[in-house]
């Protein structure tokens, strides 16, 4: 099953370019279970810098588990994950964040009763250096600050096309538009990798492609680095320039999109043979 | 009796304006002092969704420690100053012994927490500084204790104690930092973020375990004001912790999460306590001011659930 990764990824077809490029995530032999239940086994996989890097595979393959070990929710139990060259040891969700990875849930966790803006405002939060006892004893900085702040929040809602929803709260939004502050929120962190957990779910067609446009532009002219889960395999298959394939919690491919198409155990594992 | 009822009263309050300004004052009064405690409930509930049982306590705990200090021979001001330290101690502890494992556990789970607080509290407090009340040190703190009166019309006769000016005093300043604090910082933001959805407010780099620290000593902060006006009232003991409760119907009143509405219902509360018990109450034997309250707050819930001020909860399905 390894041996098969391998070679993916030593095809002749894109790797010579992708080798070129830096590394800036990668996850070795991570193992993570509750209790007694396996949720990832041994799965191992990179993400370079610049790239929209896909996990895909069937409901409870395990790929939530993966995005929520990356950002620091989960602890595996075994494994390594280095992120930007450096080894981490048991990472807190917050200083995930701080280090550079913003995430949207699968289920939308915004702040309900906050409006659009203050949402995507506590993006920033990590960013503003300013501290509240500053605050309190003079604002002129703190102020100035605020503003700077404002002005690249306000940019991300420009780009977002969220305009008109700007000072409502976002608990009355629909789900479409719910999704895309989440984003402007996760955006809204400047991160370097963004880990978007099925930010299709739930859309119809003109907003997922509303959405892929907006995951394509982020990454090609922010150069974030991306990776997605998402079960729409027609978007997967346009987005991403990479794919790993979950089954089970183990890795079943990796690769570019049309090898990964092309490969029996993917097909075995979405169309289901019997383990 | 309808004439007891309706009529009655209102030439009692016409009849006698120097006695109605009195009742009103001392409603006010009360009313500014369950505030006070509410406000400590409804920084914590904002927070992180949880209903502090231990707000009482905490009350009773800062009140005996700023006593129980300058009976050892600490000066007041230097056991003014230690109790804050000890409230910082506690929030401190609370966040890393009580609500760290405890994170995206269900609300009933940590409000099961705060109750065994509260017993952990009362224990340690007892076995600390005993369990009998004690004289709250007014004068050494530089607090007024006089009264003055003021002549009101031809025979007319209003007494304000100096005390009640100061705790009036004292819960205007304390609500007006705590408003600042909250609205236009950013620790007011990640606040009001914690308080949304946990998870979220990890994924964009909010510290929980700093904000809970910071919420639960301005909680204590509040408890301490709160510890000292009551306990220069009465005595500060035990008893005090049952005071606390009648935070309840405030914060059903105002709504739990906000900071105006603690300060509006308390003052409702407050008058409507004391005009009630003072002209409605004979009429039932007396009494009454333990339990109106509850009632007034029954009869705002039928028609606004969420309260005076509280966010309108907005659920899409």
């Amino acid at each position: 099953m390894n041996a098969f990764a391998t070679d993916m990824t030593t095809a002749p077809d894109g790797s010579a370019e992708a080798a070129a490029r830096e590394e800036l995530l990668r996850v070795d032999n991570v193992s993570l279970s509750f209790g007694g239940v396996k949720a990832i086994t041994d799965i191992s996989f990179d993400i370079l810098k610049g790239e929209i890097r896909a996990i895909i595979g069937p409901n409870g393959a395990g790929k939530t588990s993966m995005l929520n070990v990356i950002n620091g929710f989960y602890h595996p139990q075994e494994g390594t994950i280095t992120w930007q060259g450096k080894e981490r040891r048991k990472m807190k969700p917050y200083e995930a964040a701080s280090q550079g990875i913003a995430r949207t849930f699968q289920n939308v966790a915004l702040f309900k009763g906050m409006t659009t803006l203050d949402n995507i405002m506590s993006g920033r939060s990590l960013k503003m250096h300013r501290n509240f006892f500053w605050q309190l004893i003079w604002r002129g900085p703190a102020e100035a600050e605020e503003i700077e702040h404002r002005r690249k929040v306000e940019d991300i809602i420009d780009f977002l096309e969220i305009q008109a929803i700007r000072k409502t709260p976002v608990g009355r939004l629909p789900y479409g538009l719910q999704k895309r502050v989440e984003l402007g929120r996760a955006l809204a962190m400047e991160p370097d990798l963004l880990l978007l957990d099925e930010p299709m779910a739930g859309m119809n067609l003109e907003e997922k492609e509303d959405m892929s446009r907006f995951i394509l532009d982020v990454n090609q002219e922010f150069g974030t680095t991306i990776a997605l889960i998402e079960h729409d395999m027609g978007v997967v298959m346009d987005l991403s320039d990479r794919v790993v394939v979950l089954d089970y919690g183990k890795k079943i491919a990796d690769g570019p999109p049309e090898d990964v198409q092309a490969d029996q155990n993917v097909i075995d594992a979405y169309l289901g043979v019997s383990h | 009796m309808l004439y007891d009822i309706f009529i009655d009263p209102f030439v009692q309050m016409y009849d006698m304006p120097d006695f109605f300004l009195q009742v009103l004052w001392e409603g006010f009064v009360a009313g500014i002092l369950y505030a006070l405690i509410a406000l400590g409930f409804v920084l914590i509930f904002k927070a992180s969704g949880v209903f502090n049982f231990a707000q009482g306590i905490m009350v009773v705990f800062a009140g005996l420690t700023l006593v129980g200090l300058n009976e050892n021979g600490v000066p007041a001001y230097l056991a003014l100053a230690l109790t804050i330290g000890a409230m910082g101690i506690l929030a401190y502890g609370v966040e890393r012994v009580v609500m760290r494992p405890l994170v995206n556990q269900p609300d009933i789970i940590l409000l099961m927490a705060t109750i065994g607080l509260t017993y952990f509290l009362i224990g340690f407090g007892e076995f600390v500084f005993g369990g009998e009340p004690k004289q709250m040190i007014t004068e050494e703190l530089g607090l007024p204790t006089g009264s003055t009166a003021i002549e009101f019309g031809e025979r007319g006769l209003i007494i304000l104690q100096h005390i009640d000016i100061a705790a009036a005093v004292i819960a205007v300043l304390m609500v007006a930092a705590l408003g600042v604090f909250f609205n236009k910082t950013r620790i007011g933001r990640a606040l009001r973020a914690v308080a949304d959805d946990h998870q979220a407010a990890l994924s964009v780099g909010i510290s929980l375990n700093q904000i809970w620290a910071i919420v639960w000593f301005a909680a204590g902060l509040v408890a301490l004001a709160t510890g000292i006006m009551w306990g220069a009232r009465s005595d500060v003991s035990f008893a005090l912790e049952i005071v606390a409760f009648k935070a309840l119907p405030v914060l059903i009143l105002g709504g739990f999460t906000s900071i105006p509405g603690a300060i509006v219902g308390g003052l409702i509360i407050g008058f409507g306590e004391k005009i009630g018990e003072l002209y409605w109450g004979g009429l039932v034997g007396g009494g009454i001011e333990s339990w109106l309250a509850y009632i007034i707050a029954l009869i705002f819930l039928l028609f606004r659930p969420q309260g005076l001020f509280g966010e309108r909860i907005i659920e899409r399905v």
